[in-house]
């Protein structure tokens, strides 16, 4: 919502500048921003009248026009199929500056010299209504400049209320916060109404068939309006605050909500073919095209104004095209009613369509509301479209509703807020809120029916904190409930994981876990995703099943931009539909770490860059393992459809199986388009965190010196090195301290399908030193042992 | 049998060595050769004492005792030389040095780590929940009224089931609730979804930082204070608060909190769009149908509950002006944040 400063300031008499009062409404809870209408001031424009105008011959539509500004005569150009003589109209002289146009300047156009423009509404900034020109009332001023007889050097104040605030949405509703605010009253507007003697409920009958979905109707006959252009003034509100002027019956309902809060729609009264009013429920199937032209299909969700038999209104949210105020309009029924907030809510979500009225009717209006804002209306209709009241209002309000009265314990207030507040402060304050306030020790407070927000003791203790002041609220300097709750292992592995991923060089990765369905099926063909209802892109459709489909988006993001060696991780999530349910959908969140590495080191001038590839993944989880002092896993061969069949493994760790790593299909990788190799574990967050070890106890150094040997053997490619190595171990016994491979060999001098191995043994004793001769007989068994259990060759070590 | 003379004669060869040494390696290299205690020229002969006659063995052990000094001291006085002479000018110290790349840490994680770090210190621990919700733990429980328009504040994505994507991490504040016992004392980092068109200003996934305390007598001063704490913590000591009125619906009094704009102090820039304020978290006293709804007496305990969007913050810290860079994962981008 946004209005104009000078309309609050009608309203309250105070003297804060624009920006000051935008900002003390914002500390009171109803945020508002100032900024002046006008970007540009109107220099050079003043009101002038056409004393004559002629067209120029062999033209279609240029005119000749002399026009006064009072003092000075100008000829000029124009095109505007409106201007006639006589007219008071709004003239920019040479020099001005118009909207979009720049600086005006002495013209001439098909021999016709041309001393400034007749401005419309468009050129001065105000609407972008390019129709014609602009014309003022007859007692305009000549001379007098533009910006002051328009009233438009104001400032636009714009809302931004919460939804609770159903109050505040109307000038009357600003202007009650300014008021409590500035201690000041509210200057009400004043009227009287001439009605004439016939009876309007002679003419039309309101009855409501729904009475909880619409509490209240009324309505007002006015007969033989003349629908025109509004004044100035009207459409210069209108404007200010947002809103198109359209005629004078439209732009005063329009005007009047904007003033009251209360929305009002002007029916052409023809059009009730039964001279009735039913508000009822729309029949299923039931047809209605709105005033914006769109036709429904209508359930019962929609309430619908009918005229017994035909819908003229969808209740609350927007007319029907069939009933609106056209220009030969004469008799205008005016409904001003009150409808359930959830109603207006369901009815608007149905036909798609918000209004400024739906706005208000769903943050719920105040129903004592509704015959005042319905007789300003009709009385400005009355003034400025003519026409003839019918006297009395049909008001058919079953059950009237009363404001309610609610117990305020003083001492609770300062309670909650840790304030210190008199019990006379706070009547002041709920008194400036026109609450009526029953001063007892528990004050007994009546909240009038425009707060439908204030229901409870704390709704009240929130408007005397908002209108005291939140910066009177004392910050305490003190430490209350519990001093140390300690982390959850989950917290503290979380920490783990990044530090040690991002010090063996990985970067850490954010993903949506929203996917596409149709790139998640190649790595979970089996599992089927949990699907969002209404995705915001097809892309973005289901829930990920496997961490392994953020790293690929990632890579594939970075592959798109040339960013080709990557080494990436994240801690995230994967989201599986809880097999073992039935048929019922009860998902299950799986915390995952996905790891993944693609491309090649970067040469440097100590050493070439190298391939990333499967072993440096392995060596990016074993160091990550050993750092958060989970025990080394088993890489067992295992299928898995992300995976290329020849390169991957199932981890295990306690014969429970942690995760998979491996190459990535070459046929999903294509389909994210990356065209380079990936390699990618993806491990499960939980299975892991509880393998972690407790930390260790101190281990004395050893006191007596080592013996090391080195050994080498050539094998056939097919035998593993974590085999020899447990046969190494094996018949080393106590007194092997270590056995590490420190060289892998292939090539002529091994021979074909077979790998040469070098491996550093260890010996030492906790007890003694060993003899050299101890050592060189557990190495040669070692030798014979190797030698009995793979077919292998032995090189002197 | 080696006698004297031979020692003599190896101390010559060393000093020659040494003599000769043109490097630091060099002089190890003599060292090792002489001196090494497991087979050096000049040590291993100390180790054949035992078969020499005892007669000679005092003179010959001190002999070789006194070459050994020898040797120690040229070494020491020639290394004590070459370290004094010219540098090395093939060294060039603008090479880069010899190491391997660290990675960076996303920096959604920096921000989240950051502020959890600053209420740890204050007492508060972390709870986590499912990014799948409820109705009930997303909504209903925290005081939104089914077909009320707060829920339009929060358009939500929903899954098969009738449950949907959490929109806020809020709900982690109820599961806590409801398993806990007051005092209780907690932050709830997490992931939050959110269906709204993706721009550079908005991304239908965000992380949010929530809190709250529940105990005896706690007040909206309590609430002041632990967050000026924060903020200070966070952005900086000399920054100004300010607390206006808001509306949420699982808080009530409802506090939008605003700091000084750390960039220009509060005189106004394009970062807090020349307001000098920037809006920092939402905040309030716990709405006492939230504690209702999660069986606690809210006549006897009361409560306040905050919470951040880490993205806006990230945002502001690191002066960011594209949300979507956070979810692309360029690395240029990532491992501009150490
Ligand atoms: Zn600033």
């Amino acid at each position: 919502m946004q209005l104009p400063y000078s309309w609050i300031l009608e309203l309250v008499n105070v003297d804060w500048p624009a920006k000051e009062l935008a900002d003390r409404l914002t500390l009171c809870g109803t945020v508002a921003n100032a900024s002046p209408f006008l970007e540009e001031p109107l220099d050079n424009i003043v009101v002038g009248q056409i004393l004559e105008i002629e067209p120029i011959k062999n033209t279609d539509h240029l005119k000749k026009a002399m026009v006064s500004t009072g003092s000075e005569t100008f000829q000029v150009v124009c095109g505007a199929p409106n201007a006639a003589q006589g007219q008071k109209i709004i003239f920019a002289k040479i020099g001005a500056k118009l909207k979009g146009m720049g600086e005006l300047k002495k013209a001439k156009l098909r021999g016709v010299e041309s001393f400034g423009m007749i401005c419309s509404e468009r050129e001065l900034g105000l609407t972008d209504d390019h129709s014609g020109i602009m014309t003022l009332d007859d007692d305009a001023e000549l001379g007098m400049a533009a910006d002051e007889y328009l009233g438009v050097k104001d400032y636009i104040l714009k809302f931004d209320l919460t939804p609770n605030r159903s109050d505040s949405l109307s000038a009357i509703g600003i202007a009650r916060d300014v008021a409590c605010l500035a201690g000041k009253e509210i200057k009400q507007s004043k009227f009287e109404l001439q009605e004439i003697s016939e009876k309007s409920s002679d003419v039309v009958k309101i009855s409501i068939a729904d009475t909880s979905a619409c509490p209240r109707y009324a309505a007002r006959v006015i007969r033989g309006v003349r629908i025109g252009s509004s004044p100035w003034w009207i459409k210069r509100k209108l404007i200010l605050s947002g809103i198109r002027p359209i005629s004078n019956v439209v732009d005063i309902t329009n005007l009047v909500m904007l003033e009251t809060g209360q929305p009002l729609h002007a029916f052409d009264f023809r059009q009730f073919g039964r001279r009735e009013v039913l508000v009822r429920r729309a029949k299923q199937g039931e047809r209605f095209t709105t005033l914006d032209g769109k036709e429904h299909e209508l359930t019962p969700e929609v309430l619908l104004i009918t005229d017994g038999e035909k819908g003229v209104a969808a209740a609350g949210v927007m007319g029907g095209l069939n009933s609106e105020v056209s220009s030969d309009t004469a008799d205008i029924l005016l409904e001003s009613a009150n409808f359930d907030p959830i109603t207006v809510r369901r009815s608007r979500m149905k036909l798609g369509i918000s209004s400024e009225s739906s706005t208000r009717f769903e943050k719920g209006a105040d129903p004592n509301n509704v015959t005042f804002a319905m007789d300003r209306a009709a009385y400005l209709m009355q003034q400025y479209a003519g026409g003839e009241i019918l006297s009395g209002i049909i008001d058919c309000y079953p059950e009237k509703i009363n404001p309610i009265t609610i117990d305020l314990r003083p001492s609770r207030v300062n309670a909650i807020l840790g304030t210190d507040i008199s019990k006379e402060r706070m009547i002041i304050i709920l008194k400036m809120l026109q609450f009526r306030v029953k001063d007892k020790e528990t004050l007994e407070v009546t909240v009038p029916t425009f707060r439908p927000d204030i229901a409870r003791e704390i709704d009240l203790i929130e408007e005397i904190a908002r209108i005291e002041g939140y910066e009177q609220i004392p910050s305490a300097d003190r430490n209350i409930g519990p001093l140390y709750t300690p982390l959850h292992p989950n917290d503290t592995f979380r920490q783990l994981i990044r530090t040690s991923m991002t010090a063996q060089g990985f970067d850490e990765i954010y993903s949506s876990t929203l996917a596409d369905p149709k790139l998640l099926t190649k790595i979970e063909p089996e599992k089927a995703p949990i699907a969002i209802m209404n995705p915001i892109a097809a892309d973005f459709a289901v829930l990920q099943s496997s961490c392994l489909y953020s790293l690929l988006k990632a890579i594939s993001n970075n592959f798109a931009q040339r960013n080709t060696d990557l080494r990436i991780f994240e801690v995230g999530k994967a989201f599986l539909r809880n097999e073992s349910a039935t048929g019922d959908l009860s998902p299950v969140e799986v915390d995952e770490i996905g790891i993944a590495l693609s491309g090649k080191s970067d040469d440097q001038w100590f050493g070439k860059g190298r391939e990333r590839d499967f072993y440096e993944l392995k060596g990016a989880i074993d160091s990550f393992f050993e750092f958060a002092r989970v025990p080394q896993c088993i890489y067992r061969p295992e299928k898995h459809p992300a995976f290329d069949d020849s390169l991957v493994f199932e981890l295990i760790i306690n014969e429970k199986r942690i995760g998979f790593a491996g190459l990535i299909k070459n046929e999903i990788v294509r389909a994210f388009d990356i065209k380079q190799t990936v390699y990618a574990a993806v491990l499960d967050f939980n299975i892991i965190l509880n393998s972690r070890q407790p930390e260790n106890y101190y281990v004395p150094l050893p006191k007596f010196p080592s013996a090391p040997r080195a050994l080498a053997v050539i094998v056939d490619e097919t035998i593993n090195v974590a085999d020899i190595i447990s046969k190494i171990k094996e018949m080393g016994g106590e007194l092997l301290e270590a056995v590490e491979l420190f060289d892998l060999y292939r090539g002529k001098q091994v021979g074909e399908g077979k790998k040469s191995l070098a491996f550093s043994l260890v010996f030492r004793s906790k007890g003694r030193s060993l003899e050299n001769e101890e050592v060189t007989e557990i190495y040669n068994n070692i030798i014979e042992y190797l030698k009995n259990n793979f077919k292998t060759e032995i090189r002197e070590g | 049998m080696p006698g004297s003379n031979q020692i003599s004669a190896i101390l010559q060869q060393a000093l020659a060595a040494v003599a000769s040494s043109a490097s630091l390696k060099d002089l190890e290299a003599v060292d090792n050769r002489y001196l090494s205690r497991k087979n050096g020229l000049l040590t291993s002969i100390l180790k054949t004492l035992k078969d020499i006659p005892i007669e000679e063995r005092k003179t010959f052990g001190a002999a070789a005792n006194e070459a050994r000094l020898k040797l120690e001291e040229a070494i020491a006085q020639a290394q004590e030389g070459l370290r004094t002479s010219k540098r090395d000018s093939s060294l060039d110290p603008t090479l880069p040095g010899i190491s391997h790349k660290i990675g960076s840490i996303h920096p959604i994680t920096r921000v989240i780590e950051q502020i959890c770090q600053s209420f740890y210190g204050m007492g508060f621990t972390i709870a986590r929940g499912p990014e799948i919700e409820t109705d009930y733990y997303n909504f209903e429980a925290l005081n939104f009224p089914p077909d009320h328009p707060a829920r339009d504040m929060q358009d939500t994505f929903y899954v098969e089931g009738g449950l949907l994507l959490r929109t806020h991490t809020t709900p982690v504040q109820v599961r806590t609730l409801e398993k806990s016992k007051p005092p209780v004392k907690i932050i709830t980092p997490g992931k939050t979804f959110r269906n709204e068109a993706i721009s550079t200003r908005s991304y239908c996934v965000f992380h949010q930082v929530d809190g709250f305390l529940v105990d005896e007598g706690v007040t909206m001063a309590d609430l002041k204070g632990v967050l000026v704490a924060f903020c200070r913590d966070f952005f900086g000591e000399d920054l100004k608060l300010r607390f206006r009125p808001s509306f949420f619906p699982f808080t009530e009094p409802s506090a939008e909190v605003d700091i000084s704009c750390f960039l220009c102090g509060g005189k106004g820039c394009q970062l807090c769009k020349y307001e000098g304020w920037l809006e920092i978290l939402g905040c309030g006293m716990i709405d006492p149908n939230v504690l209702n709804n999660v069986g606690y007496d809210s006549e006897k305990y009361t409560g306040y509950a905050f919470g951040m969007g880490v993205e806006r913050i990230a945002m502001l810290k690191y002066k960011i002006n594209d949300v979507r860079l956070f979810y692309e994962n360029d690395i240029r981008f990532i491992r501009q944040f150490r």
